[in-house]
């Protein structure tokens, strides 16, 4: 067992050394919740020193996670002991509860759907710029954009959105097919609709 | 579970699930009545037993008005059989110790009458013992908490419930790792730290390892043994918001940060109006409203606690 100050960032944060960035950002939502002011989870256990303390603890340790060049380098700096003792320092999986009860598992507002609004917010979170995206993807930052804000209609064909949107999660660090799965069906049914309107409107016109 | 032909000790014991929580009035026997509803249900034989002398219930929740005989009884010793309290109830397999008419002036057993207990608890004929224990974090509460397997704690998402939890938890703690050192010295270091207030600024279970190290590493190691071995499971009740419910992955957070032990988050119960008409009409929730959410999630931490595979 060791001591606040002898952990590293994974251990701060209640994650492991394998975990997806995604694992990292949801980590990091339950210690911002866990110690912030008005949290009753440290409740009569951690006074307020020590939870500030701790919460600029997960603040760097989230710095340096969430940018996965910071983080290569900060591997590669851990101590061979924390390399070898990670596995078995990541929580059980037996442990967590998600597979429990509904609720559970999507507990986290983050793991639910992903629409624009949600991509943005995870771009922001890890401090990306939209015209970085578009450097490394090829992709015109203006289809970035509408995808962010969801402006279906300025899209082109579905087959390349889903192109895009794989290319912009993956540089999220997030699992492309989820996002893509979650994003398209969206983009479908927005659609669909704004086609039956305009059919709804020329059956009137001529009428 | 016991097959014909086999001999008394061939056959498995017990599994013995204490549920504790600290504060009153967080639905603690409800989890219990619930829970050993559930697990009856499913085919196993189940004893419920009532261990609050001080404020008897289960037999209430369970619909058994008058109990015939009590875990009191056992405790002034007027009965030394624990398995001629077990009273029927309307569930089939599921039998209850009921813990009326206790002697008000002296209520909780001697250490020597806790310690038979304890064993008599195991030796019960059944699959599953589920322990209700009292409030508070009187020695012998936390006695039965150390029964058999890892405890489950019931929790409400309120500062009291919280509070009183967290002193649940540091009461067992302590009192685990006092069981678990040999050398005296390191014991009184240990009982020196439960007083909050001590001396040598021993204030979390890390100040409380390093000072047990520089006494002696051996016991050092076996600290560590048996924090790791101590995972208390955990049971967010009456739940209204997902906020509640992350508040258990939350409570599993600071108890690693602090305590450093593993919490078993084992489920939640959302806040249900039918709980109260169930207490009121004395009948289990699981029997009364078998379908509503609160119904599921109760069987589901029975099925956690007592997985199918197992039976």
């Amino acid at each position: 067992m060791k001591g606040l100050a002898d952990q590293n960032h994974y251990e701060i944060l209640e994650t492991h050394l394998g975990a997806t960035l995604e694992e990292i950002d949801r980590a990091y939502q339950l210690a911002l919740v866990t110690y912030a002011d008005d949290s009753l989870a440290r409740y009569s256990v951690f006074g307020e020193r020590e939870v500030s303390v701790l919460r600029e603890r997960i603040e760097s340790a989230y710095d340096v996670l969430k940018n996965a060049d910071s983080r290569r380098t900060y591997d590669s700096k851990l101590p061979e002991e924390d390399h070898a003792l990670a596995p078995a320092d990541a929580p059980p999986q037996g442990s967590e509860a998600p597979a429990m009860a509904p609720g559970f598992e999507d507990l986290d507002e983050e793991s639910g759907e992903f629409d624009g609004p949600r991509l943005r917010r995870t771009r922001l979170r890890r401090g990306i710029e939209i015209d970085n995206i578009a450097s490394i993807t090829k992709i015109n930052p203006l289809y970035l954009r509408f995808i962010e804000d969801e402006r279906f209609l300025d899209l082109p064909a579905a087959v390349y959105v889903r192109g895009f949107v794989c290319e912009f999660a993956r540089c999220l660090g997030l699992d492309p097919q989820r996002v893509a799965v979650s994003f398209m069906r969206r983009f479908e049914e927005s659609r669909s609709e704004a086609l039956s309107r305009r059919a709804g409107r020329k059956r009137r016109s001529r009428g | 579970m016991a097959k014909p032909g086999l001999r008394d000790s061939d056959v498995a014991r017990a599994r013995v699930i204490p549920i504790g929580g600290g504060k009153g009035g967080v639905g603690k026997t409800f989890v219990v009545a619930n829970v050993a509803v559930s697990l009856a249900r499913r085919g196993l034989r189940v004893v419920a037993v009532d261990a609050d002398l001080e404020g008897a219930n289960l037999h209430t929740c369970l619909g058994v008005e008058h109990p015939s005989s009590s875990l009191a009884d056992y405790v002034a010793e007027r009965e030394e059989d624990l398995q001629k309290l077990m009273a029927d109830t309307s569930v089939p397999r599921l039998s209850l110790i009921a813990a009326t008419h206790a002697n008000i002036s002296s209520s909780q057993p001697s250490q020597a009458r806790r310690v038979q207990l304890v064993r008599a608890l195991c030796d019960l004929p059944a699959d599953v013992v589920l322990i209700d224990l009292g409030s508070g974090t009187h020695p012998a509460v936390m006695d039965y908490f150390m029964v058999g397997e890892n405890g489950l704690v019931v929790i409400t998402p309120e500062p009291t419930s919280v509070e009183n939890a967290y002193a649940f938890m540091r009461a067992a703690f302590y009192r685990r790792l006092r069981l678990a050192m040999v050398s005296l010295d390191v014991r009184k270091v240990v009982a020196m730290a439960m007083d909050q207030r001590n001396e040598r600024g021993i204030r979390t279970p890390l100040d409380l390892l390093r000072e047990v190290q520089a006494v002696d590493p051996t016991e050092g190691t076996r600290f560590v043994e048996a924090m790791q071995s101590f995972r208390p499971r955990i049971v967010m009740n009456d739940v209204q918001s997902r906020d509640d419910i992350r508040l258990g992955f939350s409570i599993r957070s600071v108890c690693r940060k602090y305590f450093g032990i593993e919490v078993e988050y084992v489920g939640y119960v959302n806040h249900e109006d039918a709980a109260r008409r169930s207490v009121r009409s004395r009948t289990p929730l699981v029997e009364i409203e078998p379908d509503c959410d609160a119904s599921v999630y109760l069987r589901r931490i029975a099925d956690k606690l007592v997985p199918k595979e197992s039976q």
